[in-house]
């Protein structure tokens, strides 16, 4: 095929590649400059590692790829207490106000302001003192690797055929309305329990603030800002959480032992004595994500349960299985968190189980009200769960707060 | 004459030969339901309204399973392996999408009569960390109760039983690796479980290109008779860790599956 710009083999090569000489490096000029005016800055992709023992599936939706700026953007906005759509003080709140990543990404009961684990809401006149969360919040962790719904009752799904919120569509990608991580961005800024503000005013409030302009464009090509953006960013950043680095995972690569409590409590944990591993294993994130009535209580009221989604009545009273990663720090415990420490939930299934008619068959001790174990089994399956613990998750400065959030920190 | 009758045959048989080794060399698709069954009906969920050989009433949530290395019978009796790529498959009550199975591979064309299968998983497969994704990997099995050769259950049924009759109480009939203890309770050795079963129906057929759909059914009630009648009352929830009762399990699991053409 002949080249168009040097016909080397021809009578007048030399005035040829003389004209050539001199054209070329316009023609590399002029490609240049429009490279420079037509392409966009491209986000650079963001990498998942591979995590062994993990699932490979990851839960990401096609509209929201994972780019380093965007999780930068996502870390920055996670953090800022603006996202309430104000800047006083007292009306800060963002993601990290609930969810601390000292304390795994929850509340925990060493909250300053929550000071029993459970959140409220910022103050509105309805409530004066903010209104309590319906639950309690649930660690922020891992949910990349979640394809089984978000939230207790797993209302967060890619299944989930609902519109979205009345009177707001979600920016050209409604189809991510109650699907996604991302929707609950949204709906925590809305809800009189949460940051109980509007979306238009955290539009606005992001986008006076200079600091977020370069960020936006070079996680979304341009400057504007938009709920869906701040939805998206914030989503990319959790799912870059990722709690794998505790010693029982150590152990399972051979890379630590086990003491010879832990070693028992281990044994205790997957076996039909104690049967934790049932719901709380399958990969080693420590839970199967499912759902399970864990025969807690023989009234049902709260109409945030499993059966609200699914309306299988054997749903009742049913809740997601937490992961156990980081349960040492990351009470207090149950969806409505009635036991403070683990010593109250290993009491529970030990010898507190209650019959209900929707309990799960699973929970098959629970006609001797729990698995019965002795004080010493109890003392060992503590030690195993201890051995749950990602320090790494609570220090990871790339999951920590930007450093010049300043003020504005949400708290 | 006779030459040109000669022939004729000659190119007659030219041509059938032909088709025949046409039709040999074609291939099918082959697709199979799972179906689950309480004295010949589908399973009915949630509801006390069965009752076992050994007189135990009692209800089904769920069941998952695992079946492996399917092998279709060839009507000649010749085996037709499947591939790699369908060695196994789960199936799951609460999963409508697992219980239609669309085999990746080709299957050759011809007469077949039947199915063989492993109930589960064969040790040397059944390795742990060979399923990171749910719904597979919560099958798990604990690794000090069944070791290299023991990764995940076989089958979760689970479900409730009226315990003394009056007292509807959870039983998980779960099945896979046994142990065997010593007197101290160590766990000093494994048993497999697993099982083959082979079905038949009286032939059907594999077409070039076209599609044939069998359906494999669990008949439920199976599992608690035939030659071993089980009774709950007697193994009560929780199985995991009782060999004598996974082994009941195991020769009653050779009556409990069988075959069918499939028709929707």
């Amino acid at each position: 095929m002949r080249n168009n710009t040097c016909l080397i083999y021809s009578k007048n090569f030399g005035k040829r590649i003389a004209l050539c000489l001199f054209l070329l490096p316009l023609w590399m000029l002029s490609s240049c400059d429009n490279n420079e005016d037509i392409l966009p800055e491209i986000p650079t992709p963001y990498v998942f590692e591979e995590v062994k023992h993990f699932p490979t599936q990851l839960n990401i939706p096609h509209q929201n790829p994972t780019t380093v700026e965007g999780v930068e953007l996502g870390r920055y906005l996670f953090y800022d207490g603006r996202l309430s759509g104000r800047d006083h003080p007292d009306s800060l709140m963002s993601c990290g106000t609930c969810h601390i990543q000292s304390q795994g990404f929850e509340v925990s009961i060493n909250h300053l302001k929550f000071t029993d684990g459970h959140p409220f809401g910022l103050p509105t006149p309805d409530y004066p003192e903010g209104k309590k969360t319906p639950h309690m919040t649930m660690p922020l962790f891992n949910l990349v690797y979640n394809s089984s719904g978000y939230l207790w009752n797993g209302f967060i799904h890619e299944s989930n055929g609902q519109a979205g919120m009345e009177g707001f569509e979600f920016m050209g990608h409604d189809d991510l309305n109650y699907k996604y991580l991302e929707s609950l961005v949204w709906m925590a800024i809305v809800a009189d329990h949460e940051i109980a503000g509007s979306i238009e005013q955290t539009v606005e409030m992001i986008a006076s603030i200079d600091k977020y302009k370069p960020m936006f464009k070079a996680a979304f090509g341009s400057e504007e800002v938009n709920i869906d953006r701040i939805s998206k960013a914030i989503a990319q950043f959790v799912r870059t959480l990722v709690a794998s680095n505790f010693k029982f995972y150590k152990y399972v690569r051979h890379e630590v032992e086990l003491n010879p409590s832990e070693l028992r409590g281990y044994e205790l944990f997957f076996s039909e004595e104690a049967d934790c591993f049932h719901c709380h294993s399958g990969s080693l994130l420590m839970t199967t994500n499912d759902y399970y009535n864990n025969a807690k209580d023989t009234v049902f009221e709260d109409s945030r349960d499993r059966f609200a989604v699914t309306n299988n009545l054997m749903h009742t009273g049913a809740y997601r299985a937490p992961s156990l990663i980081n349960c040492e720090i990351n009470g207090p415990y149950m969806h409505d968190g009635r036991f403070k420490t683990l010593d109250e939930v290993i009491d529970f299934y030990s010898e507190g189980l209650v019959y209900s008619d929707y309990v799960d068959p699973l929970m098959k001790n629970v006609r001797e009200h729990g698995v019965l174990l002795t004080d010493e089994e109890k003392s060992d399956l503590k030690a195993f769960l201890l051995t749950l613990t990602d320090n790494e998750l609570l220090t990871n400065p790339a999951y920590g707060p930007p450093s010049d959030i300043g003020e504005y920190l949400a708290r | 004459m006779k030459r040109i009758t000669g022939i004729l045959i000659l190119i007659a048989s030219i041509f059938i030969g032909c088709d025949s080794a046409t039709e040999q060399n074609g291939y099918g698709n082959l697709v199979l339901h799972f179906e689950h069954r309480v004295d010949n009906s589908a399973a009915a969920y949630d509801m006390m309204i069965y009752e076992n050989a050994a007189g135990n009433n009692y209800e089904i949530t769920e069941i998952q399973w695992f079946i492996s290395d399917p092998i279709l019978i060839e009507k000649d009796g010749g085996e037709w392996p499947l591939g790699a790529d369908d060695w196994i498959h789960y199936i799951d009550t609460d999963i409508e999408s697992s219980i239609r199975w669309e085999i990746s591979e080709k299957i050759q064309t011809g007469e077949y009569t039947g199915i063989k299968f492993t109930f589960g998983i064969k040790g040397e497969r059944n390795t742990p960390g060979i399923f990171n994704d749910p719904p597979e990997s919560n099958m798990i099995w604990p690794y000090h109760m069944g070791g290299d050769e023991g990764g995940y259950h076989y089958m979760k049924l689970n479900g409730f039983w009226m315990k003394g009759e009056i007292e509807r109480t959870p039983f998980n009939f779960h099945v896979g690796v046994g142990q065997l203890y010593d007197q101290e309770n160590n766990i000093i050795g494994f048993v497999q479980n697993w099982f083959e079963s082979a079905i038949s129906v009286s032939g059907f057929d594999v077409k070039d290109a076209g599609v044939t759909e069998l359906k494999i059914v669990m008949n439920i009630e199976s599992w608690f008779t035939g030659p071993h009648v089980y009774d709950h009352e007697v193994y009560g929830g929780k199985i995991m860790n009782n060999q004598e009762a996974m082994g009941k399990i195991k020769e009653n699991g050779n009556n409990v599956f069988t075959l069918e053409v499939y028709e929707e």
